[in-house]
């Protein structure tokens, strides 16, 4: 029997690159290892390549038999048992590499998020054909695929479905907590780190104090900050001091410690942000028209209309902010 | 000899003890809450999908009230910092460096409410808003200040680029013109 290949793209938040998935004669088997039923993705999979599909719950399917994994799998054993076997594995979770397996886990093995419809044909670039293997190959499927709904159909699919719904809750609250630890560690605790670092060594070595005569006057005063952002926003500077946010973020501390030890009175925080961050993104403007598919034309004109702009809207938002921070921390918020 | 060794040594340490105590400070009182709340806003994120938010910035895109303070908004709360830029490529090209305008202006107000859409740069709002915590103060009126301003200032700065990206483009297109006509004439 010949079969076809299609191509499992990851879908919306998933993972990988996508998979090609190419039955041949010893490995002809789509295996729906979700807790009992044929998922519609291992279904769509078997209907476009002509291979069988069965529910791994039901029947062992020796691994060398098996031409691909269909899994719901929020991120702990099933999730690297398969790639770690060598069988392509498509979890219709949106999960990342994790879990004990997680080394075994990669692009060529592994692709998430999958749903129907990011499954394409991809031996045949006609129409004509990938409507004929849906005819043809829906047809066989659609009987052996059928007894699984009737044998056991009524009484278990509010348990499959609900069981379904759970997993999908838990699942991604799962992998949202990963993506927070992950953020975590990967951004904010090194910053932590070395901003704190730097403190400690400004605090210890009472370098505080020489640059709180400097710092009082600049962020303690309307006048002050309009001279930061008025330096901060000037078109030959701004581009320079926005990479990453690292400068406004390391003044944004700073001008922290300076409120904490009374040099900068607390309303002014609210001018303060606007005054250290006139020159946000504008080291970024070319990447993102890029990223907006912007031509070339508007990149060229785009760039000086935003450091123009800046130069305008960066002295107006530490006013209007100042302006805001009337009543502000004045007695009534006081703990 | 001993003393300046001694000096050196506990300099050493006290230099180090004191940058320590600024982390643990930072960590127990930072990260715990950033944990739970960075997962809370993941997976209300993937709740309410993509597709049905990108309808909403569709329909923001046409006003340019909205599509100077909703608009941009909303793209950074579905795609954080830097993907939500990728929503300019709804925009007329006239529109697009007024739209990253607004949208990069509000990467840092958004983290007074929801850290996660610029989780990497949070320390320009907390920096700041540490010093108040350590005077005892809540951040919470501060908070709310600065995200209600930020809606304001990026709708500004949204008005003001598109106008002068239009004059920039318009001058561009008088220049070639003017070349052009020039080389017919002669």
């Amino acid at each position: 029997m010949a079969y076809h290949k299609v191509r499992v793209n990851p879908g919306e938040g998933g993972w990988g690159k996508g998979l090609v998935i190419a039955p041949h004669d010893r490995r002809s088997k789509v295996v729906s290892v979700t807790g009992g039923g044929i998922h519609p993705v291992a279904q769509r999979i078997a209907d476009l390549t002509g291979a069988e599909v069965v529910d791994g719950f039901k029947t062992q399917v020796p691994k060398e038999e098996m031409c691909c994994v269909i899994v719901n799998c929020g991120g702990t054993a099933r999730i690297g048992v398969y790639p770690r076997m060598g069988v392509p594995t498509i979890d219709v979770i949106p999960s990342g590499p994790s879990g004990p397996l997680a080394q075994y886990i990669n692009e060529s093995n592994f692709v998430s998020g999958v749903r129907p419809d990011s499954i394409v044909l991809t031996d045949y670039d006609g129409e004509v054909e990938e409507e004929s293997a849906k005819v043809t190959n829906a047809a066989p499927n659609q009987i052996p695929a059928n007894p699984f709904g009737q044998q056991n159909g009524d009484q278990r699919s509010f348990f499959l479905k609900l069981s379904g719904v759970m997993g999908y809750i838990v699942g991604t609250l799962y992998q949202s907590g990963r993506e927070a630890v992950d953020m975590i560690v990967r951004n904010i605790l090194p910053f932590m780190a070395f901003v704190s670092l730097l403190i400690g060594f400004v605090v210890y070595t009472g370098l505080g104090h020489d640059l709180a005569a400097v710092v009082a006057p600049l962020g303690g005063t309307v006048w002050g900050l309009t001279l930061i952002v008025l330096v901060g926003t000037f078109p030959l500077f701004s581009p320079m001091l926005g990479p990453g946010a690292v400068v406004a973020q390391i003044v944004g501390v700073f001008v922290g410690t300076e409120i904490a030890a009374g040099v900068i009175p607390p309303q002014y925080a609210l001018p303060a942000l606007f005054a250290i961050d006139g020159q946000v993104g504008c080291d970024f403007i070319p990447v993102a028209m890029a990223l907006g598919e912007a031509t070339v034309e508007t990149t060229e004109v785009g760039v000086p209309a935003v450091l123009f702009s800046r130069q305008i809207t960066g002295v107006v938002a530490v006013v209007l902010a100042w302006l805001a921070s009337f009543g502000l921390y004045t007695g009534s918020h006081i703990k | 000899m001993l003393h300046v060794i001694d000096w050196l040594g506990s300099h050493f340490y006290g230099l180090f003890t004191a940058g320590g105590t600024q982390f643990v400070g930072l960590v127990t009182g930072i990260v715990p809450i950033l944990v739970v709340l960075l997962t809370f806003m993941y997976a209300v994120v993937r709740f309410i999908g993509q597709e049905r938010v990108n309808k909403a910035i569709l329909y923001s895109s046409k006003y340019s009230v909205l599509r100077y303070t909703l608009m941009p908004i909303l793209s950074l709360l579905l795609l954080a910092n830097p993907m939500a830029y990728t929503f300019g490529r709804f925009l007329p090209e006239y529109q697009k460096p007024a739209f990253y305008d607004a949208a990069v202006s509000f990467c840092h107000p958004v983290t007074s409410f929801f850290p996660y859409a610029n989780a990497g740069e949070i320390f320009v709002w907390l920096g700041i808003a540490d010093g108040i915590t350590k005077l005892h103060m809540s951040i919470a009126p501060l908070a709310v200040r600065y995200f209600l301003l930020g809606i304001l200032i990026i709708l500004i700065r949204g008005l003001l680029t598109e106008r002068i990206t239009v004059y920039l483009m318009g001058r561009k297109t008088n220049q070639l013109k003017t070349v052009t006509t020039q080389t017919q004439a002669s």
